[in-house]
Order: structure tokens, then C-alpha cells, then sequence
């Protein structure tokens, strides 16, 4: 529910902007879009076609490493982009492997060279923001990179690198600012660990790597390190992939372990110290157990924590404005219009509670919420059934409930899981697994065998599961599925 | 110091001429060959290089404005000519910061706006 925000008599008067007296009814800005990352893009390109005046705020404050990067959010410069195609590189490496037993012949053992992948990569990435720029130019939208503070109702304090700050207004606002890694607050953390901040530009190989932390994110880079070359080794405190279907999330740590990345489960490190120096220098991690007294250390090149992301949102000056925010976690809560308590201040995207972390759901939400604002539309984000997929080595794709989550919630009686292996084709030549790749549906008794969950896990989980999540949306049920013929030879027809 | 331009053309004298100011902030825009009237085979270097001209002034100090003619128009037409497989063009006329991944293509460079941005900002 919205609470109406109470304004102070006359609260433009009492500051001043550059000088003059704002006037209340004439803001410099329809729209101030604080972050430009997916979803602040998606809202302020779309709201400079209904010919609004936009402005989009984005700054990037540098990693205790020193890296920074430019316009475009955590997807296309440190997440989803360069991830995918980092894991595409170890992929690669494995079909060398596969390629000798389709007839392929070379000779000398294939090695990886991290430079030579990271330049392109970081090439590809800093096109996509400079493409931002010329669309949001295109558009008529202003760009500042400058740290946006709101200081009062409708005014924000924009900070660029170099100091100067400019005062600017507008009538609404959406906060987009997303969320940065976490660090452990132990020892050593900031001063010797990376984050995912900074693996995607890291420039220099990093070695023998430790990945703390059980998230996807670290599951992931752990997975792509791995299949690179790279000794690396899992710090999990309790469980994987916390949130995710806990049967999935098992088989993907056990194809991980059989295909060489260790795992350290029930341990969190307590200290970090430097041993040598060095691109990359030698670290010594400490770690105590979290079931009992035992202490372990263990050296490594690179310590890449992955342990969560903390919204940006403590410093933006949130309760100079009234903006709710959840203490514990940082997150904004908003209606099903992503209306904050403040009625024209909005926020979309990672800093949402209880919404999900993605890049297509941000776009979604920041789109329609615009289209709600200016052009008249009712259409509100659904957030439902939102597909997504893990992109460890054996990818997964998931769309709707996990089986616990099912479970709980229809009753263990009125749920039924169909669930199947298989040996994809292109994996039977070169002898790979043939018990590892794996589908499930769970489907709702009571609702004509609905399909209410789909999980697969195997290549290109990602392109199967897309199409499922189309049906879901449907309202897809077991019988239709057993009507539809499969395509073959392919994973999907299972 | 302002800024100064080259006037180049193909491939190997554009190469050797960026090499040569390896160090400062470098330019180029490319354009089809012109005849002996001076006019372009290309409609849209015709109508872009004015427009990019009329924006030299806002160059930064030191750089270097490479005028580059890359050939007639079954040398561009060629999927495999040095622009294309070395620098990357896909159309011309392009105008690009060299050594980053900052272009402007085609209809892109009639943008005054566009074309300023380029020039002026990082």
C-alpha cells in the first residue's frame, strides 16, 4: 500500500539551485533515472519516446581493487555478459577435447590464454556502452556520470569524479542504482580479495583461484575458471544455490566435483594474508568450520568472493525524501506498480524486495512502469514464472516452482514430478556422461496436471528452457505436453 | 597545441600514419574515393563529411584528424578488403575514436549531436 508523503510547507524555498529558487511546478526534469543499468536504460529510453525529458544518472564507485567501468549496469559490464561469454570459453575448451574423438586431429596439447579472451570481451563490452551513449543521445535523453543524492523533495545532488556537484529537479524519479558484491569483514578482505567486479577485467590470469561463497555467481565463475584450466577450489558455508531447487542445485555440485573443481563445504574463512606479491601474488586463507573447532589454511593465487550482492541504497539519501528502505537488507519494498512509499519516486530492478535478481525482469518492470506513467497503459510487471538459468558447466535452466518450494505450498499429495536422464547425442561419440544430464516437470494434481515447475539440467539449458517458459505462461498441462510431438535428435524432446 | 589533420589513402598509409602519432588521441574518418569533380561514389560520405567538418573545432588539444580515402567502390564492395578485416568497418562512411570501441556509422555520422559526443567526451 502507498502512504501519502506529507511535504513541509514550501520546502523549495528554503534551498537554493545554483543561485535562483526552484519554482514548484516547474521541475528541470519529467524523469530522473538514478543508475543506468538495465532497467534504468530500458525506463528512460522509453520514456524519452512519449518526448519526456529525461536525465540518467550513472557512476560507477571503483572496487577496493581500483576497477571501474562504463555506462550500461552490472549485466553488460561485470554480470550476465561477460560471464556468458567467459563460460562459452571453457565450453569451447571442452569440444577441443570432444573434437579428437569426432575425427579432429592435433597434436599439441591446447592451452588457454587469459589476455588474449579478456580483450575481446572487454572490447565487446566497452562498445555496448558506448552504444548506450549514442542511444540515449539519439534520444534526447541526458547523461551525466555523476553520483545522484536526492537532498530534498523532487532535488537531487548529482557528484561527478571529479567533485563538481550540480543541483537537479524533476517530478518523478526511479532509483535503478542495482547492487555491488559483499564483502566477509574479516581480515585481508578488501585489501587481497576480488569480487566479480573485477574477475571480468582482471589483467592477469588468476591462478590457482579460491571462490567463497555457494551463489550462482560464484558457482559459475568457479565452473568457467575451472574449465579454462585453472586450479580451482569451492568455500561453501552450508548449502548450494541457496534458494534454487535444492535437488538441482546437488547435481550441478556433483558434476563440478567430477569434472575437477574442489569443494571445501561447511567452512568460512576467517583471515586473509598476503604471501608473496605479485599479478597474481600468493594468498593464505584461514577457515574455520561452522560445525565445529577445526581450522584450516590454504594457499591460493586468487580469492574470489562471491558470497551475495548489497543494494545501493544507504548512500543515496533515501531519508531526506522518506523513502522506505528494509533496514536488514537494504532492499526497497514497493507496491505492484514499484511505487515506493514516496508517491513519485519509483524503483525498479536487483533492489527490489522479494522480486527476482535479472536483467529481463528490470527491462520489463522499467518499460511498463513507464508506459503506466506517460502513456496511459494498465499493464503491470508479472512476475511470475519468470524463467532463468545457472550457467555452471552443466547449465540449468529452470522455470516456476522448485520442488520444495511445490511442496510446501500445494501439498506433497497434490503435486506429481515427472523426471527423466538423458545422454544428450553430441555427448555419446566422445563418451561423456551419460547419467548426469537431467529434466523434471512438477505438475498440480488438482489443476489438471498444470506443469507449475520445469528443470532441466544439461547444454544450452538456457535455449530449452526459453520456449517451456512460453508454454508455462500458457498455462501448459501434462496431457498437452504428452500431445506435443518431440523434435529429434535433440535434449528438448525429453 | 590544437589539432591537425591527414589526409590519407588505403589501407597501409592509414596504418602507417596512425602508427606514426601513436601516443595521441586519433580520428579518422573514412570515406569513399572521390573522382576527378572531387564528388564520392558514396551518397552518404557526401552528405556526412560536411557535417563532420563543421564539428573539427571541438577536437581536444593534440589530436590527430585522419581524412581517409579507402578505394573505389569495388575495393569497399570486397568482403575481405584490409578495412574491413583489420579495423573492423562495416560501412562507410565511419567516423572513430582509433584504439577504442567508439564509432559512428553511416546515418550515425549526419548527427551533429553525435559526432560532438565523439569528439569531446571520454
Amino acid at each position: 500500500s502507498v502512504q501519502a508523503h506529507k511535504e513541509e510547507d514550501n520546502p523549495q524555498k528554503t534551498m537554493e539551485v545554483n543561485g535562483l529558487t526552484p519554482v514548484l511546478d516547474s521541475y528541470d526534469y519529467d524523469l530522473i533515472v538514478i543508475g543506468g543499468g538495465s532497467g534504468g536504460l530500458a525506463a528512460a529510453k522509453e520514456a524519452a519516446k512519449y518526448e519526456k525529458k529525461v536525465m540518467v544518472l550513472d557512476f560507477v564507485t571503483p572496487t577496493p581493487q581500483g576497477s571501474s567501468w562504463g555506462l550500461g549496469g552490472t549485466c553488460v559490464n561485470v554480470g550476465c555478459i561477460p560471464k556468458k561469454l567467459m563460460h562459452q570459453a571453457a565450453l569451447l575448451g571442452q569440444a577441443l577435447q570432444d573434437s579428437r574423438k569426432f575425427g579432429w586431429q592435433f597434436t599439441e596439447e591446447v592451452q588457454h590464454n587469459w589476455m588474449t579472451m579478456t580483450e575481446p570481451v572487454q572490447n565487446y563490452i566497452g562498445s555496448l556502452n558506448w552504444g548506450y551513449r549514442v542511444a540515449l543521445r539519439d534520444s534526447k535523453v541526458t547523461y551525466e556520470n555523476a553520483y545522484g543524492v536526492f537532498v530534498g523533495p523532487h532535488t537531487i545532488k548529482a557528484t561527478n569524479k571529479k567533485g563538481v556537484e550540480k543541483l537537479y529537479t524533476a517530478e518523478r524519479f526511479i532509483i535503478a542504482t542495482g547492487e555491488r558484491p559483499r564483502y566477509l569483514g574479516i581480515p585481508g578482505d578488501k585489501e587481497y580479495c576480488i569480487s566479480s567486479d573485477d574477475l571480468f577485467s582482471l589483467p592477469y590470469c588468476p591462478g590457482k583461484t579460491l571462490v567463497v561463497g555457494a551463489s550462482y555467481v560464484a558457482l559459475e565463475c568457479a565452473g568457467f575458471l575451472a574449465g579454462l584450466g585453472l586450479d580451482v577450489t569451492v568455500m561453501v558455508r552450508s548449502i548450494l544455490l541457496r534458494g534454487f531447487d535444492q535437488d538441482m542445485a546437488n547435481k550441478i555440485g556433483e558434476y563440478m566435483k567430477d569434472h575437477g573443481v574442489n569443494f571445501i563445504r561447511e567452512f568460512v574463512p576467517i583471515k586473509v594474508e598476503q604471501v608473496e606479491e605479485g599479478t597474481p601474488g600468493i594468498l593464505k586463507v584461514t577457515a574455520k568450520s561452522t560445525t565445529g573447532d577445526q581450522v584450516i589454511e590454504g594457499e591460493y593465487n586468487t580469492v574470489l568472493l562471491a558470497i551475495g550482492r548489497d543494494p545501493c541504497t544507504r548512500k543515496i539519501g533515501l531519508d531526506k525524501v522518506g523513502v522506505n528502505i528494509n533496514e536488514k537488507t537494504g532492499k526497497i519494498p514497493v507496491n505492484d506498480e514499484e511505487q515506493t512509499n514516496v508517491p513519485y519516486i519509483y524503483a525498479v530492478g536487483d533492489i527490489l524486495q522479494d522480486k527476482l535478481e535479472l536483467t529481463p525482469v528490470a527491462i520489463q518492470a522499467g518499460r511498463l512502469l513507464v508506459r503506466r506513467l506517460y502513456a496511459g497503459a494498465t499493464t503491470k510487471c508479472d512476475y511470475v514464472n519468470v524463467p532463468t538459468t545457472v550457467f555452471t558447466p552443466l547449465e540449468y535452466g529452470a522455470c516456476g516452482y522448485s520442488e520444495e518450494t511445490a511442496v510446501e505450498k500445494f501439498g506433497e499429495e497434490n503435486i506429481e514430478v515427472y523426471h527423466s536422464n538423458f545422454w544428450p547425442l553430441e555427448w555419446t561419440v566422445p563418451s561423456r556422461d551419460n547419467n548426469k544430464c537431467y529434466a523434471k516437470i512438477i505438475c498440480n494434481i488438482q489443476d489438471n496436471e498444470r506443469v507449475i515447475g520445469f528443470h532441466v539440467l544439461g547444454p544450452n539449458a538456457g535455449e530449452v528452457t526459453q520456449g517451456f517458459a512460453a508454454a508455462i505462461k500458457c498455462g501448459l498441462t501434462k496431457e498437452q505436453l504428452d500431445n506435443t510431438v518431440g523434435i529429434h535428435p535433440v535434449c528438448a524432446e525429453v | 597545441m590544437g589539432w591537425e589533420e591527414k589526409q590519407v589513402r588505403g589501407y597501409p598509409e592509414f596504418v602507417r600514419t596512425a602508427q606514426s602519432y601513436h601516443g595521441r588521441p586519433i580520428f579518422a574518418l573514412f570515406c569513399g574515393d572521390k573522382d576527378a569533380e572531387g564528388r564520392s561514389w558514396c551518397p552518404d560520405c557526401v552528405t556526412a563529411e560536411p557535417i563532420v567538418r563543421k564539428e573539427l573545432h571541438n577536437l581536444p588539444d593534440e589530436s590527430v584528424f585522419i581524412y581517409c580515402l579507402v578505394g573505389d567502390r569495388a575495393y569497399w564492395k570486397d568482403p575481405n578488403n584490409e578495412f574491413r578485416r583489420n579495423l573492423k568497418l562495416t560501412g562507410v562512411p565511419t567516423l572513430l575514436k582509433y584504439g577504442t570501441p567508439q564509432k559512428l556509422v553511416e546515418e550515425e555520422c549526419f548527427k551533429a549531436e553525435l559526432v560532438r559526443m565523439l569528439f569531446t567526451e571520454d
